[in-house]
């Protein structure tokens, strides 16, 4: 019995001092990036991480002037590992900061555990309603939107341009309920239809057939990651681009253009980012990150950028790492973004313009987005009022 | 709702159920037949789409690549099945769970490695991206009836091979009891190593079909994997005739459940309460099923072994 | 190798069971003094997964019921902490024996439907109810969808879990208490005649006995303590979503048991700690030899995988078992 005890703990002392060969603590300002690397979603991780090393390119290795380090974790899009991870970034490499974090539920559930321990949240992607509104903490910032921020500047847009009828179409999850109420809350027409699809669903035909039936004028869809390379092909290939206009969010991006190319021509969405915003941070940005991994960046490669950028100008005009100290920074606002300078909410949600932009080929032939027109200045979200710090 | 958008809707649920079918014709032989748990069938079908996007964007020409990925995928059955599988016959069914799960991560993995993280482009050739109207103000668009129809061949080629030769009558003696074929002078391991090669070919010709239609990405395959696991349990194992006909009502069930049944509850019930439950139920529509006819037909509709 | 031999040399599978316990309960002891309290997570994680992973065991590995869909009974022990606490009910206890009621009932139902079939018949429909079970909580919108609920700690009158050791030792006291009840069940008469079915159902029939009756009780045991897991799962994350109800995580729970070793008590255990470990350790592995090929640390685990089918029949608890003939027998050639 004693040999195994010894043996448990001999293999738990290998294994660990495996993992943690790291040398001892300084005073370097250290950064946990959290983002899904293995797996299904791994690209949008790789994107993210690729910017999250280019910005620290920029900052020649420093963050608000100190030595800096990033630790990146793969967080597989599973909450449990996602909660292990922030816990493992707080107590064992004691970081100032987690950032990243790509979907709402993994947010979710590691809101509590983060702002609990006193270290700053920084979310790169993830905006889900509840810890915007009551639940939210002030150890929580926000470097991208709300979730019902981009929709409810489609909503607008087809309001304002008089679209009389629209069709609604989104997964049945949470996000996709989310989105369809932030599009309504600023529509005020008629919605003939308004379907949930399966989420991780990979023919739309049966949709798309129901659809032609009603004929509608516009239709609004949310199909995020590989659903929206589905959706869009199927649209392109059913040839309804004769009989509705498709109005999308979170549908076609950097990620998704690449396998899309140009079935996706002429699709518009609302984002409150686009690779030719005209800024000179935003320029550089895509401009080297074109250089250096060929193809546009993402918005989530955007958004992680920014969230780096954040950090950097929090510590340095804070001039320490100190969570409170970045917090007051950042909760003040202007912080230099690719999407200019970024104001906060009260609730440390970014007020944000959100843009009008269209599937284009540029001069080379490569599809991207192109702003045609700003839906929304300074759009804040509709949560900020029930947030008491 | 209309006779031609039911009409219309029947034929998607054909479509997607021929699909299902030639993924699930393998499996329900490799399953029945040889008895063997293998859970990496989807992966055959991410090897048959990967092979025909990556040959389209080098040859140029849809059709070439798509005929040349058949053989290909074939080929991998083949070598799988000699390299691992035929190892895994005499374990029992956790052992070759355990094994083809590894199977999975291994496959995604590599596919991750070679081909990048991210979707492939597959698109349609022009020639295959018109309609045809099935009845005067439906157009259905060219591709997917082509699914039909190769689905519907291919149906028809196995049927014929199971039932009309002389493979088949071993197939079908070997489902009904191996040792005694065996004892009769069939040879076993070489159908073995055929079923399994052809089941991968099938399921790879399903990938390359749903190339263009859908995202070609690591991991593509274990939905559709899951899905006709329900066919062939619901068609009985080891079943052929089973599968097809099952594949086709899970399609159609499938399709119109989404479709129909938020319609159906809107009617009966406040808008809000059916947005909620009408997309709910649909996603459970296929369990459903399988589960109902189960609980009446414990071994599926057509089961091989008596 | 020859210190694995030395260190399992005539271990038996109780011995593994209660070796390993002791060495979660000491695991603490060992991270307070190497300044690594982040490993007490991973622990408690591998406890809660290797305890469902237990409980599925009994059916799987002793009851030769091959169950798809546990993980659907984690998720409802989960949710029956979430959702008492939605309602304002915070006490840990009672959310306990929520969990093993509605588990229990829901064992019953589904147990009673499935064991129509048999065979490939029967994981599939278990997946099936697993999955009906998870899109039904997926669209549950007051609970928060696929995005879950955000919770806190239950309250277990006497614990405080916010002091992290305490929620340690109340995960690991279940854990033991698990353990003595499986211990005791496999032993009983009851899990002689679960294993007689499993063998040879028509035999036991011929006894006299009614299998049906076994194998529900069985399944129903399993699912209960699935269902405790779940919620100390919810504690421990503090955080509630479908996502622990994916049929991929019945998956992982059978990956869990075939790896450690079927019908063996400690092999789900032993197995977790193998599975967890190696996805923590793999990837930091990869990144010390190829960094750019960390994320692609599976294209190791699942060959490991295929490796173990190959060259440990009977899982690790097997191999651990005919490493320790295979040194018995040494011995006496060496007499």
């Amino acid at each position: 019995m004693k040999r195994i005890v010894v043996a448990i703990l001999a293999i738990a002392a290998v294994a660990s001092g495996a993992v943690f060969l790291l040398p001892a603590q300084n005073n370097k300002v250290k950064v946990g990036y959290m983002t899904t690397l293995s797996g299904g979603a791994g690209i949008i991780g790789k994107q993210m991480q690729n910017a999250v090393n280019l910005a620290m390119e920029h900052t020649n290795g420093k963050l608000g002037g100190k030595d800096a380090e990033v630790i990146f974790v793969d967080d597989q899009r599973k909450p449990d590992v996602a909660k292990q991870l922030a816990n493992r970034l707080i107590k064992s490499d004691k970081v100032d900061v987690i950032a990243g974090v790509i979907w709402s539920n993994l947010l979710m559930a590691i809101h509590k555990p983060v702002t609990r321990s006193d270290t700053l949240l920084i979310s790169s992607n993830a905006g889900p309603s509840p810890i915007a509104g009551e639940g939210c903490h002030k150890n929580f910032v926000s470097m991208s939107w709300q979730n019902d921020q981009t929709p409810e500047g489609m909503g607008k847009y087809l309001q304002d341009s008089g679209v009389k009828s629209v069709y609604l179409m989104a997964p049945n999850y949470q996000a996709g309920k989310d989105m369809l109420s932030g599009f309504k809350r600023h529509y005020t027409g008629d919605i003939v239809g308004e379907v949930y699809t399966k989420l991780g669903q990979a023919d739309f035909q049966a949709e798309l057939s129901a659809l032609r039936a009603v004929k509608p004028a516009a239709t609004f869809v949310f199909q995020p990651g590989g659903m929206g390379i589905n959706f869009v092909k199927q649209w392109n290939q059913a040839g309804m681009n004769d009989l509705s206009k498709l109005f999308t969010v979170f549908t076609v991006d950097g990620v998704s253009l690449p396998a899309l190319k140009d079935t996706a021509l002429g699709v518009i969405a609302t984002q409150t980012w686009s690779p030719d915003l005209d800024n000179a941070m935003n320029q550089k940005f895509v401009a080297d990150y074109q250089a250096k991994h060929g193809g546009y960046p993402s918005f989530y490669a955007a958004q992680a950028y920014d969230t780096m950028m954040a950090i950097d100008y929090a510590i340095g005009k804070a001039g320490s790492a100190d969570t409170e100290a970045m917090r007051a920074v950042l909760a003040d606002g202007g912080i230099p973004t690719t999407r200019g300078e970024l104001q906060m909410n009260t609730n440390q949600f970014p007020i944000q313009n959100v843009y009008l932009r269209e599937v284009v080929l540029d001069s080379d032939g490569v599809a991207t987005t192109k702003v045609i027109d700003t839906v929304f200045e300074d759009h804040g979200d509709a949560y900020a009022k029930d947030c008491k710090f | 709702m209309t006779f031609t958008l039911l009409l219309e809707q029947i034929f998607n649920g054909l479509q997607s159920g021929v699909t299902l079918f030639l993924i699930a014709a393998g499996l329900t032989l490799i399953l029945g037949v040889m008895n063997f748990v293998f859970l990496a069938h989807g992966a055959q079908v991410m090897i048959g789409a990967y092979a025909a996007a990556s040959l389209i964007s080098i040859t140029g020409n849809f059709y070439v690549a798509a005929l040349a990925a058949i053989p290909i995928t074939f080929l991998c059955g083949y070598v799988l099945e000699y390299l691992l599988i035929r190892h895994l016959y005499q374990r029992d069914h956790m052992d070759q769970v355990l094994a083809t799960f590894g199977l999975i991560l291994f496959f995604n993995e590599l596919i991750r490695i070679g081909f990048g993280p991210a979707a492939l482009f597959s698109n349609l050739p022009p020639s295959l991206s018109g309609f045809v109207y099935i009845l005067p103000d439906s157009p259905y668009p060219v591709y997917r009836l082509l699914v039909i129809g190769v689905g519907l061949v291919c149906a028809a080629g196995i049927y014929y091979l199971v039932t009309r030769t002389k493979i088949g009558a071993m197939v079908r003696a070997g489902a009904s009891n191996e040792s005694m074929a065996a004892a009769l002078g069939v040879n076993i391991r070489l159908l073995r190593r055929f079923i399994f090669s052809a089941g991968a070919c099938f399921a790879g010709i399903a990938g390359i079909m749903l190339g263009p239609l859908t995202a070609v990405e690591p991991g593509m395959g274990e939905p559709l994997l899951i899905l006709s696991l329900v066919v062939i349990i619901i068609g009985g194992l080891g079943s052929v005739h089973g599968a097809f006909i099952a594949a086709v009502v899970v399609g159609i069930v499938d399709t119109l459940g989404r479709v129909v049944l938020p319609l159906l509850l809107r009617s009966v019930m406040e808008q809000s309460a059916a947005d909620g439950a009408g997309p709910a139920l649909a996603s459970m529509m296929v369990y459903l099923l399988m589960t109902v006819v189960l609980v009446f037909k414990p071994t599926g509709l057509f089961p091989a072994k008596g | 190798m020859d210190l694995f031999k030395f260190l399992w040399t005539g271990v038996k599978e109780q011995q593994m069971l209660f070796g390993l316990l002791t060495g979660f309960a000491l695991f603490p002891i060992y991270t307070a003094y190497a300044d690594l309290p982040f490993w007490n997570d991973v622990a408690m994680r591998i406890m809660l997964l290797g305890m469902a992973a237990m409980g599925l065991n009994l059916i799987l590995g002793y009851g030769g019921m091959v169950s798809f869909g546990h993980a659907a009974f984690v998720g409802i022990g989960a949710y029956c902490a979430g959702i008492s606490q939605f309602y304002g009910l915070n006490n840990g206890w009672a959310h306990l024996g929520l969990s093993l009621g509605v588990c229990g009932i829901l064992g019953l139902v589904i147990s009673f439907l499935a064991l129509r079939t048999s065979g490939i018949y029967f994981i599939m429909i278990t997946l099936a109810f697993a999955q009906m079970l998870f899109f039904l909580f997926v669209s549950l919108e007051q609970y928060g969808g696929d995005d879950g609920m955000s919770i806190n700690r239950a309250d277990f009158m006497l614990f405080d879990l916010y002091n992290p050791l305490r929620l340690y030792y109340l995960i690991w006291s279940a854990l033991l208490i698990i353990s003595v009840i499986l211990l005791f069940i496999v032993h009983s008469r009851f899990g002689v005649v679960l294993r007689a079915i499993n063998n040879n159902e028509s035999r036991v029939e011929a006894l006299g006995l009614s299998p049906l009756r076994y194998k529900v009780t069985g399944y129903i045991i399993s699912a209960m303590i699935c269902g405790v897991a779940g919620t100390l799962f919810a504690s421990w994350q503090e955080y509630v979503s479908p996502d622990i109800m994916h049929w991929s995580r019945s998956g992982e729970l059978m990956i869990i048991i075939i790896l450690g070793g079927l019908a063996t008590l400690a092999g789900p255990l032993l197995g977790a700690v193998v599975f967890f470990i190696l996805e923590e350790l793999l990837p930091e592995l990869l990144n010390l030899v190829a960094p750019s090929y960390a994320e692609n640390w599976m294209i190791i685990f699942g060959p490991i995988m295929i490796f173990v089918v190959l060259f440990a029949r009977g899982g690790l608890m097997g191999w651990v078992s005919r490493l320790a003939a295979r040194r018995m027998s040494d011995h006496g050639v060496g007499q």
